[in-house]
């Protein structure tokens, strides 16, 4: 029984392009795999400007904290201080915190060129890392907008 | 299949993956904008954000 000559083209066609799809999905497996790490993004060139904005940061630390257990200020979800009870030096310690603040935020956008959505991104990051660590008692605000007391 | 129509195949794929070199030809006064398509790893932005206020907390 003869097979029809048409059919061995068909069979070789499909052959082809098993193949072929084999091979694209092999390529894009190897070109398309993302590397798991994370990204390592700093503070590549310690400007005067940032570290005077570090400097700042460090000395009104301890006071900075103490506002906060006193719930005149808080963290918000964007990376600064909101003050929540004016007096006690919230007003004129709160403005300074979030200036300094704003110059290491831009200044790790513009070293580790982090484009135009990047400052966002920054005070994201910043805004976890500020809610993670807080201590029971502080106030800080979520993510959908809410404040809480931790 | 016949082996010539394999390379052509592959040369396709490789044209597809690599890319290809495009020369424009246009008006210098009218410069192409391209807007790339940074992607940002939070986690990494995290790590950093964690490390600086390490500093902050401990006065250096």
């Amino acid at each position: 029984m003869s097979v029809p000559r048409n059919s061995h083209k068909q069979k070789g066609a499909l052959k082809f392009f098993t193949r072929l799809a084999f091979l694209f999905s092999m390529t894009a497996a190897v070109l398309g795999a993302q590397p798991v790490y994370a990204a390592q993004y700093d503070i590549k060139t310690m400007t005067p400007e940032v570290q005077r904005a570090l400097d700042g940061r460090k000395q009104r630390y301890d006071s900075v904290q103490s506002l906060k257990g006193n719930g005149a200020i808080g963290e918000n979800n964007q990376g600064y201080v909101t003050v929540l009870n004016s007096g006690s030096g919230a007003d004129s310690l709160a403005q300074p915190e979030n200036a300094d603040r704003s110059v290491i935020y831009n200044t790790i956008v513009e070293q580790n060129g982090l484009g135009g959505g990047g400052l966002e991104k920054v005070q994201i990051a910043f805004a976890e890392v500020q809610r993670e660590r807080a201590r029971g008692g502080d106030m800080i605000q979520l993510p959908n907008g809410d404040w809480v007391k931790k | 299949m016949s082996t010539f129509k394999y390379v052509i195949a592959a040369l396709l794929l490789f044209g597809t993956f690599t890319g290809c070199t495009i020369k424009a030809v246009g008006d210098p006064e009218r410069p192409i904008t391209i807007n790339a398509n940074v992607v940002v790893d939070i986690r990494g932005l995290k790590q950093t954000a964690s490390n600086i206020e390490d500093m902050v907390a401990k006065g250096g």
